[in-house]
């Protein structure tokens, strides 16, 4: 677990814990993909991969909160990247290209929040949303959505 | 030569479970591009119902959520409240005793078991070898009787609370378990030997639907999925509830393509047979295992945490997050066959028409819906419409 | 090597008797706890409406008693209603009430319109059997 505090020095801003003590480091929304890029080169092609990606709408904050949880491989540790994004203009670049597998997270994050991954060519408004919502131009996780 | 028909099929997969099987499941549509027999392109289309369960987690209590998620999937829904129950706990700071523990793993371990047998004679059945499929399915009954024993009931066991399990093992109902077990273990070991001998078997399966172990992590595929192709993850090495103190071997199997697979699944049915008669065994007794539902604290400390556990078709992961109020403020379900099923779009690709039906049931999709074929041949501009069970048999 | 393997069971199970249970004209074999028909025990229930707060599916109502019944614990004199159609059997109902007054069965064939909310049921149990 030190190893990747260690190697994201110079992107976090803050780390802490989270229940059961999983390592959690926040960076700021620009440096998340060269953040990515210094990991996967430490461990591999096999090492690592992208378990999930969720994101968290905060109202009164204005903000929309972004997770990337990675987990290793033979060590079985589960690391927390964090980002804040501006809930009026929430875009990030696509980690597409660096893992082929934060596909389905990031379509989904798109088709229920509104956060555009720049560079993901797949995204599109009818994935997972029903077309009675998606014409009203809603999304349903946000939490002034009526839904 | 030039191309003159282009066959756009898409394929959706029936599951024929019957009558108890639950709703809340994800069509999926797979659009298969093929030149002549060969697949050239894929893509994935979804356009699910299950995501109303997390804005619906958000408007009922801690407690009511329990049952709300474990009615997500119909096959694994112990698993659902298992990982949710956890993610709570953690955030309250309670720890179950351990005799609750150990009925924790017994009940996930026969669901494992069940959903393992019911994708092998999916399988079965969808390369035509009906007769195994019954003899599978009659087999399996006697896994679902002791689900019954055990929770109460069938298909949704709602078994798990807040600080341990609902209901207790008396010593009869223990013997009877165990009875059911010792009966069962000769037959799925001859199921094993058909999938491993029969010709017809190997011909279809060996050398289908070939994963390198390199795409495997980078498309995030997890389960069996993994595990047949030489990754070695399970989300069990952790040791939640009481996975630290029953012993058991995770099944890793290196050649990578289908046949491997439904291996590994069935030598994990037979690890599982094992693991819960150690657990009938050695239950402890240091505890009572169900908790005064009347007692359950009302107040909610702020926090968050997230829970993986290793379903029957992988790693399912839940995050739960806490404001202090009486409903959670998130909660994030991440199943294994999102995972599975949309980003395995490539693993199609130069394989011929009848292959696309076993890959897709080898990734042990969590979907029941129509079955539906349309081949559209563009000379004549006509299109038609194909049982699955026909598109199987390779197209004419 | 190569052989179906499965023949001999084949030939065994196609003299044998065959495992289908006729259902309409033999019992299933049923657990004595299995999840099944539930109803309130009026002698016990005071109308605290705890098992209707608690339901996931909200298939329980509180409905006054009618007239001419005496429940001297239940002040508030309402009782509760299950609706089978709605109800899920996660039993949640009977673990949560206080004062332990659920009356629990294996009856599991519920279908049909006729005995859909459990009125009747809980209204006898006071009445102590005389019809």
């Amino acid at each position: 677990m030190e190893a990747l505090s260690e190697l994201l020095k110079e992107y976090a801003l803050t780390t802490y814990s989270m229940k059961p003590n999983r390592l959690v480091i926040e960076i700021p929304r620009e440096r998340v993909k060269d953040a990515l890029k210094a990991i996967k080169e430490k461990y591999g092609d096999t090492g690592i991969y992208v378990s999930t990606i969720v994101g968290t709408d905060f109202p009164d904050k204005k903000q929309v909160r972004l997770d990337y949880y990675l987990v290793t491989h033979p060590d079985d540790n589960v690391y927390v990247l964090r980002t804040w994004l501006p809930r009026e203009d929430p875009r990030v670049d696509s980690i597409l290209d660096l893992f082929p597998g934060a596909l389905s997270g990031e379509c989904e994050t798109h088709d229920l929040l509104g956060v555009v991954f720049e560079g993901n060519p797949f995204i599109k408004r009818g994935f997972f949303v029903p077309t009675d919502i998606t014409s009203k131009g809603v999304f349903p996780l946000r939490k002034d959505s009526g839904v | 030569m030039a191309v003159d028909k282009v066959v756009e099929i898409p394929v959706s997969l029936e599951v024929p479970i019957g009558p108890q099987h639950p709703a809340l499941h994800e069509p999926v549509m797979l659009k298969v591009y093929a030149e002549g027999e060969e697949v050239v392109k894929v893509e994935v289309n979804t356009g699910y119902n299950h995501r109303g369960v997390e804005k619906l987690t958000e408007k009922n209590s801690f407690y009511r959520n329990i049952f709300i998620v474990s009615r997500v999937c119909g096959i694994c829904n112990i698993v659902h409240s298992d990982v949710y129950v956890r993610a709570v706990e953690q955030v309250m700071n309670i720890e179950p005793p351990r005799r609750a523990k150990y009925l924790r793993v017994l009940a996930m371990e026969l669901e494992r078991i069940h959903s393992h047998m019911i994708i092998n004679a999916i399988m079965a059945e969808v390369l035509g070898y009906d007769t195994l499929f019954m003899y599978i399915m009659r087999d399996r009954e006697k896994v679902m009787k002791a689900k019954e024993i055990l929770t109460g009931n069938r298909v949704l066991g709602d078994y798990l609370m807040v600080g341990g399990v609902r209901r207790d093992l008396s010593e009869v109902d223990r013997e009877r378990i165990k009875d059911v077990l010792v009966k069962l273990e000769p037959e799925v070991r001859k199921y094993v030997r058909v999938f491993e001998e029969d010709e017809t078997i190997g011909k279809r399966l060996r050398g289908v639907g070939v994963v390198k172990p390199r795409d495997v992590t980078l498309h995030g595929l997890v389960g069996p999925t993994a595990r047949g192709s030489g990754i070695n993850i399970d989300a069990r090495r952790e040791g939640y509830d009481a996975y630290n103190e029953v012993p058991f071997n995770i099944i890793v199997r290196g050649d990578m393509d289908s046949w491997s697979r439904m291996m590994v699944r069935w030598h994990e049915t037979i690890e599982s047979i094992n693991m819960c008669k150690y657990v009938l065994e050695n239950l402890p007794s240091d505890g009572p295992a169900v908790p005064d539902e009347t007692k359950l604290s009302r107040k909610f400390p702020v926090g968050e945490a997230f829970a993986r556990v290793e379903a029957p078709r992988g790693e399912l992961t839940y995050y739960v997050m806490s404001d202090g109020r009486q409903n959670p403020f998130r909660v994030k379900i991440r199943t294994p066959s999102f995972n599975n099923i949309i980003n395995s779009g490539f693993s199609y690709i130069g394989y011929t028409i009848a292959d696309v039906p076993v890959i897709l049931t080898s990734y042990d999709p969590c979907i029941s819906c129509m079955e539906r074929a349309i081949v559209t041949d563009l000379r004549r501009g006509e299109r038609k419409y194909i049982r699955f069970k026909d598109l199987s048999m390779g197209l004419k | 090597m190569g052989k179906p393997s499965l023949l001999k069971d084949v030939l065994k199970w196609f003299i044998g008797r065959p495992i289908t249970i006729q259902y309409p004209y033999e019992e299933t074999p049923i657990e004595n706890r299995f999840r099944g028909r539930h109803f309130a025990d009026l002698s016990k229930c005071t109308g605290c409406s705890l098992c209707a707060i608690e339901c996931p599916a909200d298939a329980i109502t509180m409905e006054k008693l009618p007239e001419g019944v005496s429940v001297p614990k239940n002040p508030r004199r309402i009782y509760p209603v299950v609706s089978y159609g709605k109800c899920v059997y996660c039993y949640r109902c009977v673990t949560v009430c206080p004062f332990d007054a659920y009356i629990t069965t294996n009856d599991y064939k519920l279908a049909g319109p006729a005995k859909l909310y459990s009125r009747d049921y809980s209204l006898q149990s006071i009445r102590g059997g005389e019809q």
